[in-house]
């Protein structure tokens, strides 16, 4: 703090309300009290009875005190802490005037005090009852569902990374075997003099050909090899270059790698609503919008058609349930007329 | 022609040395890795290095990363990309790339041994190969973006489109005579139809034509 800005900020050093009326009790309960005091010395001095004024005018002043210590409380606590004082206060009167009275016989102010401390006892319970420790049992029911999601993420993340390895796999093992056997076929085919046995050794090429085409369909569907390689702002873009329409991507530029399943479920979820808008809406033009929130992965896909989707259509559900599997949101705006916007949000925290 | 090869399937880069091999040309040294693609390039300045796109050790993209290094390395640097799979995504990046050959092919291409090897000649002469899979993904994708706004790809007679899908994969004008069984004047008047249909710069330039072709086709809209 520099030293030319005040101690107390302006705001709370601005006079309170309430401030008047305790300015002017305080002192005029302390001049009853003194009056009768002097009073009293000037007369018998006996039993000092200005004790019983010191405590109405004490009992007076004290709502006004209270009222203006309550203004410095948050409106959220106000109500305890009034119950709180007023018990206090009315604990000293009880004390006092038991003490006043000559403090024999019973302590009959513990039965008023008892009810007092209930009281405010049960408001208490009732304000703090969220921070009493839980029941063992919602506790047990807190970890699991901890311990639920942590380990349903980890299996998506594997799962995503075995269908990679899978997809790797297919295009190291079989298709590479069959393009090595496609290379072989057409160095015999161009040594063969005989056209018929040519022709055979062609044909069987080109099964060859046809076997990897499909494995690398297969390969595709299962996990698309970009997505892999590069992520999913690259996957994305690939996507966009081969769609039927015309497609914007505007990605954040350190969106980075994510979890496997984050990049899958966005992937597929943007596959899926990009191939609606052609099937729904075509000639319209889409915009991807990828960007990193916080830990989240917040993803937007829309486009300038007539609008009216279903939101609880077969097709979204399915994306629904893709992304709620990673506990994310996902939400489909889409009014009669357009833009349609399928909105999803994946936390990709590690 | 002098040849490195990067591959890390033994299998795949055997067959593509003896094939290479028996074609007449010299396969001087090979390599399973990225860093070793340059430290090759690096070395004995080939005409062509044929590289496969998952390499060791991460299996990802290495391979279009180090062949885009190597051609900044050494300019005019013919590549051949093979492999499992064509992605738009990396045929653009090596088209961006600079000067020189660019080959992006399906690795089952090479079965068909006289395509191949033509594809090999053109890109260490500093032409293009481009793979008609992904020719074809971008023709049909550009064609159904047209299709509401009146499309000039749809002006195109279906001859038409099959002459502007081959020059697109960087075919020289007597390769796509001798594709479509016509001949080379026809392939010419084909060519200089599409040209002024789709409004673009004609050009002699085989390189120069294809990289028109493929930004017509790469463009949205």
């Amino acid at each position: 703090m520099s030293p030319t800005e005040p101690a107390v900020p302006i705001d709370t050093a601005r006079v309170r309300p309430g401030a008047t009326a305790l300015s002017l009790t305080v002192p005029f309960a302390a001049l009853v009290g003194l009056t009768t005091t002097i009073i009293w010395a000037a007369t018998t001095a006996g039993y000092y009875w200005p004790r019983w004024v010191w405590l109405g005018a004490l009992a007076a002043a004290a709502p006004f005190a209270i009222r203006y210590h309550l203004c410095g409380i948050p409106p959220e606590r106000r109500l305890l802490v009034a119950h709180v004082e007023v018990t206090l206060g009315l604990s000293a009167y009880l004390v006092l005037v038991w003490t006043f009275a000559g403090a024999h016989g019973v302590f009959w102010p513990v039965w008023p005090l008892g009810a007092l401390a209930v009281l405010l006892a049960v408001h208490a319970l009732i304000v703090y009852r969220h921070r009493l420790p839980p029941h063992s049992r919602e506790r047990e029911l807190t970890e699991r569902v901890e311990t639920l999601t942590r380990t349903r993420r980890d299996a998506l993340d594997v799962q995503t990374l075995e269908l990679r390895r899978i997809e790797r796999d297919l295009h190291d093992g079989a298709q590479a075997r069959l393009v090595a056997l496609s290379m072989q076929l057409g160095r015999a085919e161009a040594r063969l003099d005989d056209p018929e046995t040519a022709a055979l050794v062609r044909s069987a090429r080109e099964q060859a050909g046809a076997a990897i085409a499909e494995l690398r369909d297969l390969a595709r569907g299962i996990a698309p090899p970009v997505l892999a390689d590069r992520g999913l702002d690259a996957a994305v873009r690939s996507l966009a270059e081969r769609c039927a329409m015309q497609v914007a991507v505007a990605a954040d530029e350190d969106l980075g790698r994510l979890p496997a399943s984050v990049e899958s479920a966005a992937y597929f979820v943007i596959a899926e609503a990009l191939t609606n808008v052609a099937k729904h809406a075509p000639g319209a033009t889409a915009r991807v919008a990828l960007a990193r929130r916080a830990e989240r992965l917040v993803l937007d896909v829309s486009d300038d058609g007539p609008g009216g989707a279903d939101p609880d259509g077969a097709g979204l559900d399915g994306l629904r349930a893709r992304v709620e599997a990673l506990d994310g949101a996902f939400a489909v705006i889409s009014p009669t007329g357009g833009p349609t916007v399928v909105h999803a949000e994946l936390p990709c925290g590690s | 022609m002098r040849i490195v090869i990067c591959e890390d399937h033994a299998l795949l880069r055997e067959g593509i040395t003896a094939l290479l091999r028996e074609a007449g040309h010299e396969v001087i040294a090979h390599t399973d890795h990225g860093d070793g693609l340059l430290a090759l390039v690096t070395e004995h300045h080939p005409d062509l290095a044929v590289v496969d796109i998952r390499l060791p050790p991460t299996f990802r993209d290495e391979g279009i990363r180090a062949a885009i290094t190597a051609r900044a390395l050494q300019p005019g640097l013919g590549v051949l990309i093979l492999s499992q799979y064509v992605e738009p995504v990396y045929m653009s990046e090596l088209l961006d790339s600079g000067g020189g050959g660019v080959g992006y092919l399906l690795k089952e291409r090479v079965g068909d041994i006289r395509e191949f090897l033509d594809a090999v000649e053109r890109v260490a002469a500093g032409g293009t190969a481009l793979d008609r899979e992904v020719v074809s993904e971008l023709l049909q994708a550009r064609q159904s973006q047209q299709r509401t706004g009146g499309s000039e790809l749809d002006a195109l007679s279906a001859r038409e489109r099959e002459v502007l899908a081959l020059m697109a994969e960087g075919r020289s004008n007597a390769a796509i005579g001798r594709a479509l069984v016509v001949s080379q004047g026809a392939v010419e008047k084909h060519i200089s139809n599409i040209f002024a249909k789709l409004t673009l710069p004609a050009t002699d330039d085989d390189h120069r034509r294809v990289l028109a072709v493929v930004a017509y086709l790469r463009a949205t809209g």
